[in-house]
This record gives structure tokens, sequence and C-alpha cells, in this order.
């Protein structure tokens, strides 16, 4: 007999607590003081790619009501930016958190060739893997946190978390063990949750490839024993971005990291050709990163020293280019034309700059908020930000 | 152009490549490859796309010594900065790849791309002269939104709303489905308006087609088919259900056991060798059939959306067979489940507790924005553009949306009320198929 609903989230939950170690505290990895005022910063990507006229064009303001209502009259508003390297999800992730347009493997084998904010900031400094992260819905992320450069990558990396493959893995752990818990037809509910979880927008045979620098024991204990918590919300989520979504706050909360990247990918379900599920991909982004920013103004360690950037990671096609919304190959003018916004610490409230900028821009300012170096490169800082 | 003709082989293909020996030689190594590729494809390729192979070679054997290497000087600096030219690859397919792959690594493809776009403006028009005369035929692309959908009135074909007429329908009480298509396409007792073109025209299969989501009109179709079946290629959504369900397998299977990427992946689905099983489609050849192959594995969404079906489908059709008659019939898509945002290749298993359920309102908005992209494909293509009508209705809904692009709006867009026997006549004028037994009219102002 299937399980029901509730057994579905029992199943779960079961999962998170065979990965977690009982004997954890429950708050072991409750956020260091933070009575330090260094700053911090959080840049959440449209990941997927939208196009200007489904967000910041009037036609598309319905699909963002909390950027247009909340956010922008809060922050500083970047209606010239563009993007002008490969039209790939990871290639154009991996220009913003390097200040270089990258070329490597489109579905994330490589790592990017340059060093990344990560890097720089972690080694600069010194920081513990916590400090920077990478949470990404898109499962081709995992080579993100680092680059491939000798002296670099790993040992100073950002710590990368892809939150569905997290689940994937709690799932099979759960049913591979007699220990798990109680269900009949063990196998066919693996495989039925691994499937529901594997899914890839753009095509066929995506793998995941592994960072190099795993998870600490305890970190992913501690990960894993949020999971509890969150089947146990009556709000069972509907998507990975809000399972990203939730993965990015207890990440917040528990560690209280100085540099996240947060990759939503659910817009990119625009491949398979169905324009209102596009849409309403972009509506739960617009009130996911609403929520994020709300999040970190809750957070001590966040409110007032956090300096929050959003940006699409890409454009998608025209419509007269291939079959518009649902591509991102054309490297048309709707590919290239984005936006930016900058709100929270060190950012004028309620302007816009038509000042021409670049995606790659994001990373030099990174630095100057933080304040470390980034190798020098044609990307420069937003110097409408305070540093 | 599509007119029966002898089964075309691989020796034509052959033949034509000798006669460009010389030309082939001289083409940039990407060009050549695609020619390549293009002339294997040949005994799966429609009739207008063989002639345009042909076409293609021909008007660039036009150009001068030193105008080929003008007109394809960017296209080979690339290759050359790319180290293609070195390739050495017998092989079409395998130098494609090949070629392709270094672009890719050097980060060339996007600059590529755009280079092979300048060539093809200076090409195209040529290649356009010899395939599409002044006097070609004129034709015929109806778009249908199924009963289910749900219309939303004020919003019904708006990015086409300014381009064309609106015409109020008498329905007359085809309020169904069944009845509305009956109205619309059943010319007698006998035949339907794909039967009488091909009769009238003596045209084959592969110039009218309808593509469904559902199967309505391939039911239509059949009932009372006779004097070589029902006239039109057909594809539905529904039919192909074992046929998709199949591809999803293999290919599932195939991940499951490993692959390094997409690539490795698409090569396996070029392999594989499965049809859609018999009786699934209205005309079925080898051509079809490698079609619908296409189709499910190169559009992203075909082999999980009926709508992404219906709109990918017609579009190829409408590039690659150009049909006079063409009828892309949306339907209602169901919603995704929870949590996963649709589920790859995964059908629906005992286990699985989330019912299927309809969506109806997000259908609406997908088949707007997937009616625009049949009308903008089918204008891109010179076989199309100023020779075609367009007709836009919505099952059980009392108006119509009529576009001619040969005559752009110059009045204000609304005719008198119509019943559906006078579009039924106006399709019919249109393409040149007789009245037969109704005494219904043509629009004259839509079909004159």
């Amino acid at each position: 007999m299937p399980p029901s609903d509730s057994g579905r989230r029992d199943i779960l939950r079961g999962a998170a607590a065979l990965i977690a170690d009982a004997l954890l505290p429950r708050r072991a990895f409750a956020a260091r003081d933070r009575s330090d005022n260094r700053n911090r910063a959080i840049v959440v990507t449209f990941g997927g790619g939208v196009r200007w006229e489904d967000t910041f064009a009037p036609e598309g303001w319905p699909n963002i009501p909390h950027l247009v209502s909340e956010l922008v009259p809060q922050g500083l508003f970047y209606p010239e930016t563009r993007y002008e390297g490969l039209t790939g999800h990871f290639n154009a992730t991996g220009a913003l958190v390097t200040g270089c347009l990258q070329n490597v493997d489109a579905y994330g084998g490589e790592a990017p060739t340059t060093p990344t904010v990560f890097e720089c900031f972690r080694k600069e400094r010194g920081l513990p893997p916590e400090e920077t992260w990478v949470i990404a819905s898109n499962k081709s992320f995992g080579l993100l946190g680092g680059s491939k450069l000798r002296d670099w990558g790993d040992p100073c990396a950002a710590n990368v978390i892809l939150p569905k493959q997290f689940l994937v893995e709690a799932v099979k752990s759960a049913v591979s063990t007699d220990a798990g818990p109680g269900v009949e037809d063990r196998q066919a509910l693996a495989e039925r949750m691994v499937s529901a979880l594997d899914e890839g927008y753009e095509g066929f045979g995506w793998r995941v490839h592994e960072s190099g620098r795993a998870l600490g024991k305890e970190v992913r204990t501690s990960l894993a024993r949020s999971l509890l918590d969150y089947f146990n919300d009556p709000l069972v989520p509907t998507s990975g971005d809000e399972l990203t979504f939730f993965m990015t706050k207890e990440i917040m909360s528990r560690l209280a990291p100085s540099l996240v990247l947060v990759n939503f990918w659910d817009i990119d379900v625009a491949h398979f050709g169905a324009y209102s599920l596009y849409l309403e991909a972009i509506r739960r982004t617009d009130r996911l990163v609403h929520g994020l920013w709300e999040h970190a103004q809750s957070l001590p360690q966040y409110r007032g020293r956090t300096t929050f950037i959003v940006v699409p990671e890409m454009g998608r096609d025209g419509d007269p280019s291939g079959n518009g919304f649902q591509n991102h190959r054309s490297g048309d003018e709707s590919c290239r034309r984005l936006w930016l916004l900058a709100v929270g610490a060190g950012v004028p409230r309620g302007l816009v700059s038509e000042r021409p900028i670049r995606t790659t821009d994001v990373a030099p300012t990174l630095a100057r908020v933080l304040g470390f170096k980034m190798p020098e490169g044609e990307a420069r800082p937003l110097v409408e930000l305070a540093f | 152009m599509s007119a029966p003709t002898r089964t075309s082989t691989a020796a034509d293909a052959a033949s034509l490549l000798r006669a460009h020996r010389d030309l082939l030689a001289r083409l940039p190594v990407t060009f050549r490859a695609f020619i390549g590729v293009e002339a294997e494809k040949w005994p799966t390729l429609f009739a207008p796309e063989r002639a345009y192979l042909g076409a293609l070679l021909e008007s660039i054997a036009r150009w001068t010594g030193p105008e080929l290497v003008d007109v394809f000087a960017g296209v080979t600096r690339l290759e050359t900065g790319a180290g293609c030219r070195a390739v050495r690859e017998s092989d079409p397919r395998r130098l494609q790849d090949a070629t392709q792959a270094l672009l890719r690594r050097q980060g060339l493809l996007p600059r590529w791309r755009q280079e092979v776009d300048q060539v093809f403006r200076r090409l195209q028009p040529r290649i356009d002269e010899r395939l599409y005369s002044a006097n070609a035929p004129r034709r015929l692309v109806v778009v249908l939104y199924g009963q289910g959908i749900a219309i939303q009135r004020d919003r019904l074909w708006r990015r086409l709303r300014s381009l064309g007429t609106r015409v109020p329908l008498r329905l007359e009480g085809a309020q169904t489905s069944e009845a509305f298509l009956h109205a619309l396409f059943r010319t007698s007792a006998k035949d339907t308006l794909f039967s009488a073109l091909r009769e009238a025209a003596g045209r084959g299969p592969h110039d009218a087609w309808i593509v469904e989501a559902g199967e309505s009109l391939h039911a239509l179709c059949e009932a009372g088919a006779s004097r070589g079946g029902a006239g039109a290629t057909g594809l539905s959504y529904a039919r192909l259900r074992a046929y998709r369900e199949m591809l999803a397998r293999s290919l599932y299977q195939k991940v499951l056991s490993g692959v390094s990427g997409p690539q490795e992946l698409a090569a396996y689905a070029r392999e594989m060798v499965v049809g859609p099983p018999q009786g699934s489609l209205l005309h079925s050849d080898e051509v079809v059939r490698a079609f619908i192959r296409d189709v499910f594995l190169a559009g992203n969404g075909t082999l999980l959306l009926n709508n992404t079906f219906v709109e990918w489908a017609s579009v190829q059709a409408l590039k690659r067979a150009e049909p006079r008659l063409l009828v892309a019939r949306f339907g209602v898509r169901d919603k995704m489940k929870p949590f996963s945002s649709l589920l790859l290749f995964s059908s629906p298993r005992p286990t699985d507790q989330v019912p299927i359920l309809e969506d109806p309102f997000g259908s609406f908005v997908d088949v707007e924005q997937l009616s625009y992209y049949v009308w903008l494909n089918a204008e891109k293509s010179a076989a199309y553009r100023g020779k075609t009508l367009y007709l836009l209705l919505a099952e059980g809904v009392d108006e119509m949306l009529a576009i001619r692009s040969d005559a752009p709006r110059t009045e204000p867009g609304e005719l008198p009320e119509a019943a559906l026997a006078e579009v039924a006549a106006t399709m019919a004028a249109w393409v040149g198929v007789p009245l037969g037994a109704s005494s219904a009219r043509p629009l004259a102002s839509l079909a004159g």
C-alpha cells in the first residue's frame, strides 16, 4: 500500500533523522557571536535567466510585485545591466562570481578558470569554509565554489550545497538501511522520491559534479537535522527553489556566513515550453528573494550590515529568435539585457542609475563591500555604493 | 512542391554532392560538414528540404571565386582560429561534432553563429528566389484552442489581435468540440478539408498536417475516410503516448546507466531505433516517423507537455514540410506535481499518490504565447510570408481572428457575424478546394 502524504513526510523526516547525529546538541552550530560590525553580502540570482519584458518592463511588473513595490524603493536599481558571455547557466554565474567571462563546460563539469570571490575572500582573510556559501537549485553548480587554478580551488573554495541533491542523498540513505523508517515497498518509494527530485530543465543526462571540498561532518549533520523542521511545516514546499530558500535561511541563522550566493532555478522550467509555469516561477522567485531580504533583516548578524544584490543569471531569447522565452541560445539582445538591484548596507535608497554596468561588476563590488582584493580585470566595482 | 514523387534515395544525395564536388572542397569545413550531414539524412527529408539543399548549393555555386572567399571570410577566420581546418575526418557527422566541439571550447560558437547568419543574409534571397515564385500557392494555417482551456475573452489572441480581423461567429449549436470541428472541417459525408485538398490538388499527405494535443481531429478524419485514407499527416500527442513513454524509458535507463553529459545522451538518442506503433498515425512513412522522433528528442518539453508538442511539431512542420494546410490544435495541460516542477521521463507509478489534475487557466496563458510563436515562425519562411491566411479559433467560442499575411490590415478589424459553415467555405476557397454540397459562401474579404 502506498504511503499517504503524512506518511511521505514521515519518510523524509526519517531520512533526515538518519543522517543527523542524535547526540549533536540542537544548536551546536548556532551562529557565533556577531558583535563585530563586519559587512556581509548576499547575492541572489534569478537563475535560469529572465527577460526584461517579463520582469522590469511595465508589462512584467505584475510578475515581480515584491521587487517593484518593496525592494526597488529601498535600493539602487541598474536598468542597463548587460551580460556579454556564453549564455549557459554555469558560465553566466561563473562570470558573476569571478568578475571574468568564463568558457568552461556548460554543464558544470569544469571549475571556473579564474579565482572566485569566495577563494579571494577566504584566502586573504584566512577564513574557515563556513564563511562563504553557494546554495544552488541548479544541480550542475557543484564546482562553482572555487576555481581550477593551482594554489586556489578546494582549500579556499566556498561550501557548495545543492539542496535537492542533499535531500536525494538523505532519502537514499534512509531507504538503504533496516534502521530506516518502516515502509512497505521501500524500493518503489526510493525511486519515486529520487525521480521527483532528480530534475533538469534544459536537457537530459546532467550529472552532479561533486565539489572536491566536502561539507564538514558537523555542518552536514546540522543541515540534515534542519530538514526535520522543514518537513514538519504544514506548508510543505512545492518546488526546488523553496527548498533552496529554506536551506539558505538555515545557513544564515545557524552559521551567519559573510558571503552567500543563492541560485534559484525554477524559472528554467521555461525550457519545457509552458509560459504560465515560467511566469509562475518568476513570481515565486520574487517572493523568495523578498523573503530572504526579510530574513536578513530579522537576524542581528545581518541587519544593517548586509549588502543584498539581486540579478538575473542572464536573459532569455526574444520572441523573434528561435522559440522565444523557452531558450537562451541565440545570444540576442534579449539574452544580454538584464537589470541589477542592490539594497542594504552602503546602498543609496530609491535611486536608479542609468550607467551601463555588467554582471561581471558584481565580483569586484563584493570585494569592495567585504574589503578584500580581486585580481585586476575589466570588471569594475559599482561606484554608486558607499564602501 | 510536395506532390507525390518517387522515393528519394541516398543515391540522389550522392549524385547532388558529386555534381558540386569542386564547390564543396572550397567551402568552410563547418559548412561542408553541415551539407554532408543533411545529405546523409536525405531519405528522411521532406521534399522541400531536399529542394532547399539543392537550391543552397546552386546558389553558392553562382558566386565567383573571390565572392566566395569574401562571403565566407568571417566563418573561415573563426574556423582557422579554433583549429577546425586541421580536422581530418571524412564522416560528416563526426566532422561536425569535432568542429563544433573546437568552436565551443574556444568560446567561438556564438560568433560563429553570427557569421553564419551573415552568410545566410546574403544567401537566403537567392535561395528564396529559386524556390518560391510570386505565384506560389496560397497557404492556410489554423490554430485551434481545444475545449476546456479557460478562455479569457478580454485577453484572447492578445499578441495577434492588432494584426487581424475579428469575426463574430454564429455557432448554431456547435458548442462541443465534435460539432465545432465537424462544422469547420467536414466538407461532405465522406470528405474532410484534408482529403478534399488531396483530391483537388493531387497532393500527398505531407501537404496537409494536423498536430493536436488530443485526438478529435484524427477521429474526424478517420470517420468515413475513403479513397486513400485521411489525406493528411497527423500527429496526436494523446495517440503517441505509448511511443513517448517508450522513448522516455529508454532515455531514463541510459541516464541511470551513466552518461558523461547531454552530448553523449544526444548521440545515444540519435542511434535509437524506435518508432510509433501501428495505428497511431494518420499517415506513416519513413520521413514522418523520423520527423516525430526528432520532435520528441530535440524539443525540450515535447515529451512532457502536450501544448509544447503541438507548437514545436507545428513549427517544425512549417519549416520542414511546408504544408499548404496546417491545423494546430492545443489542449489542456496537466498541472505540475508538487515539489518536483516536472518529472522527467517518469510516468505515474502505482505508488504515486498525487492525482493528475488539469490546468485550464495556465493552459490559456501557454497557448496564447505558443500560438503567437506558430504565427511568428511561419512568417519567417518565404513559403508562408505574404501568401497565408491564418485563422485562430477557440472551440465553443463565438468569435474568430483572421490574419491575411498578403493584405496587412488597414481598416477597423471587424467583419459582420458569420456562420461556421462560411468559415469552412472560406478555408476551402483559400486553398482552392471545391465547396462540395455546402451552400455556404466564403467570406469575401478573407478569401478574395
